[in-house]
């Protein structure tokens, strides 16, 4: 352990605060899925991969960009998180929290596996020249997809946020969350505004791993770190809120990379996981305020 | 809003512990000699089957004794811990330090799952704050983070690990170690299943609340089930580390060691006596049988879960029991029907 100088850690600190806009992207399908639906999605981290592979396989086959080939990626997971879920989630709806947490448990299994079959256990990324160069921020260096992916996250968790406060569908999503018992009554159909918020998330998810792909290298067994970083995220911004998404985000960026550049590299993720833990313990109204009476 | 952590059918759970108190003795006795006559029946094995054959048996009594542990903690405890390579990790490195330091193999995975139970002990207060799904995470997040510890920690080897000094038993002897541990593992889990524990077990994982309101101590009870899982686990730990003459963090506190067991359970039947056996001996068949492509094996695996969740709650035990009238009608009521959502 060393105390890194000032600049040092001003750095950390701005580049942090910009990854945890990649964070709060890779988390907001995770975030969407525990508050509206209660389900702890343990493909989540799958999901993200499968969109860094489409990128890829857009990317090296069509040569399309990665960044424009996120408006093939996004709704290309919501086609595929849609009938998953209405198939096998869906009819396990009200048979307890286990049935579901176990099924999404198989389901990255079997992702993980095809990942390995179709892509091998290669070290991938998404090479682009624009991601790698570093930008001056006021004098401070950063890579540029650092920035790149907080602009996304802005944009993703922007939209996100209006579509469930101020459409139709969204109204929906609130109300299927508050109380699903009620908004079915009232004629809301539960099972296609989960389904929809769940191919919604997946989306997220999906342009999240492309920007993982642009700024990390990935393979097929990177999800899993995801799925724990979204789980962060989560407990850190608040269970369900779309913009608390974004400030978990941003909070759990700058821990990471400020305990990075104090504790040595290796010990980012740990870091992250320890002050994850700690307020997952020391603060379980902050999670189960709203989960639990 | 609030998270419906009653489980579904939990008046069953009543009736349950009814039948399985009706039946105790003789179910005991049955099982107890089952048992007694399968291990003497496979400590012969050795003498008529090669090398081969007592490797795979090796790792299917491994995931038996692995499997009980976990059946325990989840099954009947409710506590469904993502957490299992944590403490198969903490038994491989302990062995690996004691055999290192001249203790001989079978002390040392006692103390390896001593040391176990103990760090189980010392994380509890913080996990049993967290109920239900966030237990579940805080386990999964508990376990990534000792497993990036190690990596990163240089004191115990750091990503390169132990190189074990001592010498690896024989395989037959491997196979008798690991045929005693899986065998102690079901004896000690069914011996705690037929205490008055596992009614306060069962009580806490149907609804906690009512349990504590009912004078049952819920923290006692899980902290028993958890420390107990996690010495098993150690055990197995120290088993596994037996068997290598190197052990690393990313092998030791792999998340496949987590995965592979709740697979092994799922499919051979949750909260089930002879559901981590049966699951066993079909998961690491089928990984033999497609030992050529793991990553189908594996696929397969996954999807195999889905339907078994899905169709088969009480997994291949269940199917049998039912198939064969294995059970009087009050045994297969014990599990709480998970079809009688509310």
């Amino acid at each position: 352990m060393h105390l890194p100088g000032g600049h040092t850690l001003v750095t950390a600190l701005v580049s942090g605060a910009l990854l945890g806009g990649l964070f709060a992207v890779t988390a907001l399908g995770l975030s969407l899925a525990l508050g509206v639906m209660r389900l702890i999605n343990l493909v989540h981290g799958e999901l993200v991969i499968l969109g860094a592979y489409l990128g890829y396989v857009l990317l090296s086959e069509l040569g399309l960009d990665p960044l424009v080939g996120l408006l093939v990626v996004a709704p290309a997971l919501a086609l595929v998180a849609y009938p998953l879920h209405r198939g096998l989630l869906l009819p396990l709806v009200g048979k307890g929290q286990e049935a579901p947490l176990l099924t999404t448990f198989g389901l990255a299994v079997i992702g993980q596996n095809l990942f390995i079959q179709l892509f091998h256990a290669d070290t991938r990324s998404l090479s682009r020249s624009y991601a790698t160069a570093p930008i001056g921020l006021g004098g401070y260096e950063v890579p540029a997809i650092y920035a790149i992916s907080f602009a996304v996250a802005l944009v993703v968790v922007g939209s996100v946020h209006l579509l469930v406060q101020r459409t139709g569908v969204g109204r929906e999503i609130r109300a299927a969350s508050e109380d699903p018992g009620a908004a079915a009554v009232l004629g809301v159909d539960i099972g296609r505004v989960y389904a929809r918020t769940y191919a919604l998330g997946a989306a997220c998810a999906g342009v999240g791993g492309v920007l993982v792909g642009l700024a990390f290298a990935f393979m097929p067994t990177t999800g899993t770190g995801y799925l724990l970083t979204g789980f962060a995220v989560v407990v850190l911004g608040g269970l369900g809120s779309v913009l608390g998404t974004l400030i978990g985000g941003i909070g759990l960026g700058v821990i990471e990379s400020v305990g990075g550049a104090v504790f040595g590299d290796g010990y980012r993720d740990f870091i992250g996981l320890v002050v994850f833990l700690a307020f997952l313990a020391l603060r379980p109204q902050g999670v189960l305020g709203r989960a639990e009476r | 809003m609030s998270v419906d952590t009653a489980r579904p059918g939990a008046t069953t759970g009543a009736a349950g512990i009814a039948a399985s108190g009706r039946g105790g003795r003789g179910a005991r006795v049955r099982w107890a000699g089952a048992l007694l006559a399968a291990v003497a029946l496979l400590a012969l094995a050795p003498s008529y089957t090669g090398d081969y054959a007592q490797q795979v048996s090796f790792r299917i009594f491994e995931y038996a004794a692995l499997g009980q542990a976990w059946n325990l903690l989840a099954g009947y405890g409710g506590m469904v811990s993502l957490g299992s390579a944590a403490f198969i990790g903490i038994g491989e490195y302990t062995t690996a330090e004691l055999t290192n330091h001249g203790m001989p193999l079978v002390p040392g995975m006692l103390v390896s799952g001593l040391f176990a139970a103990a760090f189980a002990t010392a994380v509890s207060p913080a996990l049993f704050r967290l109920r239900g799904l966030y237990f579940t995470i805080g386990t999964l997040a508990l376990a990534e983070a000792l497993r990036l510890f190690m990596v990163n920690y240089n004191g115990l080897g750091g990503n390169i690990g132990i190189f074990l000094k001592s010498a690896a038993p024989t395989t037959a002897g491997l196979y008798w170690l690991s045929l005693g541990v899986a065998a102690a593992a079901t004896g000690l889990v069914l011996l705690v299943l037929r205490t008055r524990l596992t009614i306060s077990l069962r009580a806490v994982r149907d609804d906690e609340d009512v349990a504590r309101q009912m004078g049952l101590v819920s923290f006692r009870t899980k902290l028993f089930a958890f420390t107990f899982a996690a010495f098993l686990m150690g055990v197995v730990g120290g088993l596994q580390a037996g068997k290598l003459s190197q052990i690393e963090p990313y092998g030791a506190f792999g998340l496949q060691w987590t995965v592979d067991i709740v697979t092994v359970v799922l499919i051979g039947g949750l909260a089930t006596t002879g559901g981590p056996l049966i699951g066993a001996v079909f998961t690491v068949a089928l990984a033999e049988l497609l030992s050529g492509s793991p990553e189908l094996h594996l696929a397969i695996t996954g999807a195999i879960v889905i339907v078994v969740v899905r169709l088969a709650p009480q997994g291949l035990w269940g199917l049998l029991s039912r198939a064969g009238q294995w059970g009087r009608p009050g045994r297969a009521r014990r599990r709480p029907d998970p079809e009688g959502a509310p």
